[in-house]
C-alpha cells in the first residue's frame, strides 16, 4: 500500500495503548510519593513522610545510603540534620523533627550489632582484652543483614526508599514478595520497564533483599 | 525509519513510534538501569565483584580485600572517595587547567600541565589510605563513611616534588602551612568546600610529590586527574585530589574539613565522649596496620597447611614483624616477609597455617620499628578514624 490504509483496527490500537500508558502511569503515581510542602504531606503517617524528606531533601546532595548505614544516638542525629540545614538541605522545624525522630528510631546506635538474617553466625564471644568493647573485623552484622542496604542501594531509585514505591510499584507488603518463584523472576529478569537484575545481584544479595522485604508488615 | 517508498509512514512505523515514545516516556529517557558508577568503575578482570560501594553519589567505594595479594593495586581496582563527586569536566581538561601557586611567596605562579616538565620526575611507590579506613569497627560507633576494610590501595606514582615547585614560587619566611584545594565543588554552595593545608616540613619533604600518573599511566579521572597531591606515610585526607589552588600561609587553613573533620584527640578519651576542640589535632601520620588478603572472610577449608597471606604498613617508619593467632590473641607466631620492601609501600607477608577442622577466626598482628604494635582495638575518637585494630577472618575448616 502506498498510502496509510490502517482503518480502524489500527486506530483503535492507537487509542489502546495511550489509554493503558496513561492507566500505568496513573497507578504508578498513586504510589509515588509526593512532596510538595508541609500542609500537604502533613497528613501522612510520620515514617512515610521522613522517607519522602529523604528522597526529596537529603538526597538532593548525596544518595540515602550514607545515611542508612550510620547506627547513631538521638543525639547524634540532631546534630548532624542540624549540620545539614546549615549546608543546605531544605527542612522546616517540624519536617526536621519528623526526621530525626525517623532516623533515631530506625538507625540507632543499639542497634548497631543486630543481624537481620542469619545466613552467617555471629560470633557470641566476646574476642579477648578488648576493653572499650569495640570489637573489630569479622563480628560485624553476616552479609545476610545488609537486605536494607542493598535496597537502598539497588532499588530504592524506583521502589522508594523503605519500599514505599515511586516510579516503580510499592513493594512493603506487597504480595509478590511471598512468591518466591515470582519474586525471583522479576528481579532477575526484570520486566516491563523494570530491568534485570540477575547479572549485577548476586543470588545472596536477592535473597537478603528479600528477607528485609518481608520484615516489611 | 519504516517509511513506504511514497514517503508516508506506514501503519508499522506509527505502531514503532508510539511503542518507542512509551518506553522512553517511562525510562525518562536514560538507560539508568546501569548503576551510575558502572561507567566509571571497570569490572575487574580477575573477579566478577565490583567494589563495595559504600555510598553510590558522591561515590565512596572499597576494594575487596582479596584482591590484596596483589602488591601493586591496579587503577580500575583502587578504592574511591569523594567528599563531592567529580568535578565539573571543564575544570580539570588538561588544556584549561592551570595550578595557582599564591600567598606568602615572592613570585605567585600559575602553571599549567606542561610546565611542569621543568621539574624533576619523581617515581615513589606509596601505600594511600583513607582516613575513615575501618571507622565501621569502632564502638560506639562514629558518624561518617561506613569503612570496614578495603579503602586503601598500594600504586606507584609519578610526578613533582612539591618542595621544588615551591622553590620556585619563593616561600616568604613567615610561611608555615601550605594549604591545597581541589576543583570538586558540593551541590550547595553552603556547604563547605574541601580545604585543608599541611605543615611546611611535609610540604618541603622531598617525597611529597605532586602526582600526575598513578601507576605509570595518566592520573584517572575519578582518583584526581589531572593532579592530585601524594604525602607518603600519611593519611589520604591530605592527598588532594584535583588540585587547582596552593595557597602558601602563616597559619592552619581555616575552613570545616581542617577545624573540626579530620582531626582526632591529643590523648586518650572516654569512648562515646566529647572532646574539646582545643585537645584535638589534624589526622596526619598513618598507624602501624596490617590485612589479611587471603582466605577470604568465610572461606571453607581443607585440613592441612593453609596459606594465610597479607599486607602491612605503617606511617612513619618500617613494619618489622607482622604475627598471626588463631586462638583470639593468646598466642602469636611470625609471619614472613615476602616480595618488595620499599620506604611507603606496603609489605607483602605469608604464613603456612596447620588448619584443623572447626571454625576458626585468624588474626594478624604488625608490628613497626618504633615500637608501635596494632591493637586488639583502636583507642576510640569523635571522628572514627585511624582505625588499626589487629584483622580478623573467619573461616570453617572441614572435618578431613
Amino acid at each position: 500500500m502506498n498510502r496509510w490504509d490502517g482503518g480502524k483496527p489500527a486506530a483503535l490500537l492507537f487509542v489502546g495503548l495511550v489509554f493503558a500508558s496513561f492507566t500505568i502511569t496513573q497507578v504508578w503515581s498513586d504510589d509515588r510519593p509526593s512532596v510538595r510542602g508541609d500542609a500537604e504531606s502533613s497528613h501522612l503517617r510520620p515514617d512515610v513522610q521522613a522517607t519522602q524528606l529523604l528522597a526529596a531533601r537529603c538526597a538532593v546532595c548525596h544518595s540515602t545510603d550514607l545515611i542508612t548505614q550510620q547506627r547513631l544516638t538521638r543525639i547524634q542525629w540532631d546534630a548532624i540534620v542540624q549540620k545539614m540545614v546549615q549546608w543546605g538541605a531544605q527542612l522546616s522545624d517540624t519536617e526536621r523533627d519528623v526526621l530525626v525522630t525517623y532516623l533515631a528510631a530506625r538507625y540507632h546506635a543499639r542497634d548497631v550489632d543486630k543481624a537481620v538474617g542469619l545466613s552467617q553466625p555471629i560470633t557470641s564471644e566476646e574476642p579477648a582484652g578488648l576493653a572499650t568493647g569495640a570489637q573489630g573485623p569479622g563480628v560485624r552484622q553476616g552479609p545476610a543483614g545488609n537486605g536494607e542496604w542493598l535496597f537502598t542501594q539497588h532499588c530504592a531509585a524506583c521502589h522508594g526508599a523503605a519500599a514505599v514505591g515511586g516510579v516503580g510499584p510499592t513493594l512493603a507488603r506487597n504480595p509478590i514478595v511471598d512468591h518466591e518463584r515470582q519474586f525471583w523472576d522479576t528481579v532477575t529478569n526484570g520486566r516491563g520497564a523494570m530491568p534485570p537484575w540477575g547479572s549485577i545481584l548476586n543470588a545472596q544479595e536477592i535473597t537478603n533483599i528479600r528477607t528485609w522485604l518481608k520484615t516489611l508488615q | 525509519m519504516t517509511e513506504t517508498p511514497s514517503g508516508l509512514v506506514s501503519r508499522r512505523g506509527i505502531l514503532a513510534r508510539l511503542f518507542g515514545g512509551l518506553v522512553l516516556a517511562l525510562t525518562n529517557g536514560h538507560v539508568w538501569w546501569r548503576p551510575a558508577w558502572a561507567g566509571l568503575i571497570e569490572p575487574a578482570s580477575q573477579s566478577n565483584e565490583s567494589h563495595i560501594v559504600r555510598v553510590s553519589r558522591p561515590l565512596d567505594a572499597e576494594t575487596p580485600v582479596r584482591e590484596f595479594v596483589s602488591w601493586l593495586t591496579p587503577n580500575e581496582r583502587f578504592f574511591v572517595r569523594s567528599h563531592f563527586g567529580l568535578p565539573q569536566a571543564e575544570n580539570v581538561d588538561p588544556s584549561h587547567w592551570r595550578l595557582t601557586v599564591g600567598g606568602l611567596v615572592e613570585r605567585p605562579l600559575r602553571l599549567r600541565l606542561d610546565d611542569l616538565k621543568q621539574f624533576e620526575e619523581v617515581t615513589l611507590t606509596a601505600v594511600v589510605q583513607c582516613a575513615g579506613n575501618g571507622r565501621a569497627f569502632y564502638r560506639p560507633t562514629a558518624p561518617g563513611v561506613q569503612w570496614e576494610r578495603g579503602a586503601v590501595g598500594n600504586a606507584g606514582w609519578t610526578g613533582v616534588r612539591l618542595k621544588d615547585v615551591l622553590a620556585q614560587a619563593g616561600l616568604q619566611p613567615s610561611a608555615k602551612h601550605i594549604q591545597l584545594q581541589g576543583a570538586d565543588r558540593p551541590v550547595s554552595t553552603r556547604t563547605p568546600l574541601f580545604v585543608r593545608s599541611i605543615p611546611i616540613e611535609k610540604a618541603r619533604h622531598p617525597d611529597t610529590i605532586l602526582a600526575y600518573q598513578m601507576n605509570g599511566r595518566p592520573l584517572p579521572l575519578l582518583h584526581g586527574a589531572p593532579l592530585r597531591l601524594i604525602t607518603p606515610g600519611w593519611m589520604a585526607d591530605s592527598c588532594i585530589k584535583w588540585l587547582t589552588e596552593i595557597t602558601v600561609g602563616a597559619d592552619e587553613a581555616k575552613g570545616y574539613y581542617m577545624e573540626k573533620a579530620y582531626r582526632y584527640p591529643v590523648h586518650a578519651v572516654e569512648p562515646g565522649g566529647a572532646v574539646h576542640a582545643g585537645d584535638m589535632k589534624p589526622v596526619e601520620a598513618m598507624v602501624v596496620k596490617s590485612l589479611i588478603a587471603q582466605p577470604a572472610e568465610g572461606t571453607m577449608l581443607k585440613p592441612g597447611p593453609v596459606m594465610i597471606q597479607g599486607v602491612a604498613w605503617t606511617g612513619e617508619g618500617t613494619v618489622v614483624k607482622v604475627e598471626v593467632s588463631t586462638d583470639e590473641g593468646q598466642t602469636w607466631t611470625a609471619a614472613r616477609f615476602v616480595g618488595e620492601a620499599s620506604p611507603y609501600a606496603w609489605r607483602q607477608w605469608q604464613f603456612v597455617w596447620q588448619a584443623h577442622p572447626g571454625a576458626h577466626t585468624i588474626l594478624s598482628r604488625a608490628t613497626d620499628d618504633r615500637g608501635n604494635i596494632q591493637p586488639l582495638a583502636s583507642p576510640w575518637n569523635p571522628g572514627g578514624f585511624l582505625w588499626n585494630g589487629v584483622d580478623r577472618v573467619r573461616v570453617n575448616v572441614a572435618n578431613g
